[in-house]
């Protein structure tokens, strides 16, 4: 009977310990949806309300309307889109090859994009920024890549650089190593082709794992900031993050701007993981790495 | 260990085609080679481009001088990198790297493990506290290191509120020399946890239920079998952790830029990342940056050839 008891406390006692562990860890989302809904004079006053006391929802299409976040969300979507396409196509296939196709140096390969998944983004990120710039026969450029300023300011420069990781393609990898030989077997004795193994037997066999891979990638893609900082100056080629941090430079004051804006930044991303969390984690766990 | 499992599993089939009629097996074999090299020549194609020539060239730049406006190139030797141990910017950016690393890293990791454990038991609402703290690693940082960068305000922000609360006046934060680092090791520490704690449950269910109905019948405390049993089965799991994490750290740039742009007051959080941004587009020396970036590369190769030999070591002890 006590021993029982004292089960059901500690049952009580965990999950509070990890309620308020799971609050805190919320905070500051809940402070930005606060925040964002506050009027100007109310955002400056002291102390802090805790909660707006006139939900001001339209602080929403003002902000939009202050800074072009829209053009930003805009360019953040078709980037992450394109991302996402080019990296499960490519991707796809090299995995597959990497797993099932025996031909000569694959291994070498194999290792080579081991090597490449672990090269430190700083250890590649200025002659990449030269590369795009140098691109021949764009932005003005000759045909050795001079005179102009070839891929900075441009979608080429934002989508193609980062749209093949060498983690999907591992990812990839693997996951079509763990299906069975036979299937393939049989299907070449039926006298099907190579590409149709791929495309018609094997590939629709990993559909979980193209939903892991998309969505690393796309989150990823919407995330990120360093390339997309450097590579463009223009104003209508910024993407969401780089947006912010330009509006938080320029306007530094406009809290209440700035926090409709991070909310209409990482909503999505957070409804999308909180719908698809099973494939998140499954990805995220068998890899370790982002 | 899987791939040498699957690899004896894929053998058979090459084997079988030899044995077949010479032209169709030979015809079969010479088919799938040539799909396998058109499949994988796109992504081999980009790779090469976008990854392999420029960290090639990271390294040749560092020992060159590089005019980006002249396009002209020089050899440097040494040079770049007797510049750059001579500027005492950089010497101090190393030094924050290497403090932001060691204040981020093992923290984290420890609030990480702890969650992870609570977590690991079949429980209510479980998947929910799970993404909870999952939440911050997928949220982007720039927006969430703004919205960081808010409740930092030292007047009106919502830490300095809390603070007053309890009748402490709080520091300026991000704008006073000493709070800054660890304002930005806070807003780290909160961001990193999430990953460290998917890990470490993985880890965990790894761990079969009968070490544990053992440590019961012993009458162990949970505490207890936290120390004595949990945590050295997780010593694996712990050095992928560390290694992953401090590899990520010691690359810390997107919170740093949000919350401290200039470095800091009085450059008080100016890491290595920083300074490669500054030298490479604020003043559009690359091979001074490129030369920073092989500094910066040669401490994560020296993490990773140190923790692989722990690990090593570890497995030897085990077999």
């Amino acid at each position: 009977m006590s021993r029982r008891k004292g089960v059901r406390r500690n049952r009580i006692l965990l999950h509070v310990a990890l309620t308020i562990g799971a609050l805190l860890m919320i905070v500051p989302f809940v402070w930005m949806i606060v925040s964002s809904l506050k009027s100007h004079a109310e955002i400056t006053a002291f102390p802090p309300t805790w909660l707006p006391a006139d939900p001001r929802f339209s602080n929403y299409p003002e902000a939009l309307q202050f800074a072009p976040f829209g053009r930003y969300f805009i360019n953040s979507l078709l980037i992450s889109i394109g991302h996402t396409s080019i990296n499960l196509v490519v991707a796809v296939m090299a995995g597959y090859s990497l797993a099932r196709l025996p031909f000569r140096g694959r291994t070498v390969i194999f290792l080579a994009i081991l090597a490449a998944m672990m090269i430190p983004t700083y250890s590649k990120i200025v002659p990449q920024y030269l590369l795009a710039k140098n691109m021949p026969f764009f932005g003005g450029n000759d045909y050795l890549g001079r005179g102009g300023q070839g891929w900075l300011d441009s979608y080429w420069g934002l989508i193609i650089p980062g749209a093949v990781t060498p983690l999907a393609i591992f990812l990839f990898r693997q996951f079509y190593l763990a299906l069975p030989v036979e299937l393939e077997e049989a299907a070449r004795l039926d006298g099907m082709g190579e590409f149709g193994i791929f495309a018609k037997i094997m590939t629709p066999l990993i559909k979980p794992a193209i939903a892991t891979v998309a969505l690393i990638t796309f989150e990823s893609s919407w995330n990120s900031f360093l390339w997309p900082l450097i590579i463009t100056t223009r104003d209508d080629l910024r993407v969401i993050q780089v947006g912010l941090a330009a509006f938080q430079q320029t306007d530094a004051t406009l809290w209440e701007y700035l926090m409709a804006g991070t909310t209409l930044a990482t909503l999505p991303m957070i409804a999308l993981f909180l719908l698809t969390q099973r494939y998140f984690v499954q990805g995220l766990a068998s890899t370790g790495i982002k | 260990m899987t791939t040498a499992e699957h690899r004896t599993v894929a053998a058979p089939p090459i084997a079988r085609t030899r044995k077949g009629p010479a032209r169709s097996g030979y015809r079969l074999g010479r088919d799938r080679r040539r799909a396998g090299v058109l499949m994988l020549l796109p992504a081999m194609i980009h790779i090469g481009w976008w990854i392999g020539i420029p960290t090639v060239a990271t390294i040749v730049l560092a020992f060159t001088h590089y005019d980006v406006l002249a396009g002209t190139i020089t050899w440097a030797g040494l040079a770049n990198f007797l510049d750059i141990f001579a500027d005492p910017i950089w010497i101090s950016s190393i030094w924050h790297t290497l403090i932001y690393t060691f204040f981020t890293v093992p923290v984290a990791m420890a609030i990480a493990v702890v969650i992870a454990v609570l977590l690991n038991s079949k429980m209510r609402a479980r998947a929910w506290y799970r993404a909870a703290y999952f939440l911050p690693h997928i949220t982007a940082t720039v927006a969430i290191a703004l919205v960081w960068k808010w409740m930092f305000e030292p007047n009106i922000g919502l830490f300095n509120s809390v603070l007053d609360l309890f009748g402490i006046n709080g520091p300026a934060w991000l704008s006073d020399p000493t709070w800054a680092m660890p304002a930005v090791v806070i807003v780290s520490v909160w961001k990193g946890i999430g990953l460290k704690m998917l890990i470490y449950l993985a880890a965990l269910q790894a761990i079969p239920l009968s070490v544990y109905e053992a440590a019961d019948i012993d009458g162990a405390s949970g505490v207890r079998r936290f120390f004595a049993i949990t945590l050295p089965l997780l010593r694996p799991a712990t050095f992928f952790v560390f290694l992953v994490s401090a590899i990520e750290a010691f690359q810390v740039f997107e919170q740093v830029y949000i919350l401290t742009p200039d470095g800091g007051p009085a450059n008080a959080t100016t890491v290595m990342t920083l300074e490669i941004y500054r030298s490479a587009f604020g003043n559009f020396d690359m091979s001074r940056a490129s030369a920073q970036s092989v500094v910066l590369l040669v401490f994560l190769l020296v993490l990773t050839l140190i923790s692989r030999r722990i690990t090593r070591t570890d497995d030897d002890v085990q077999a």
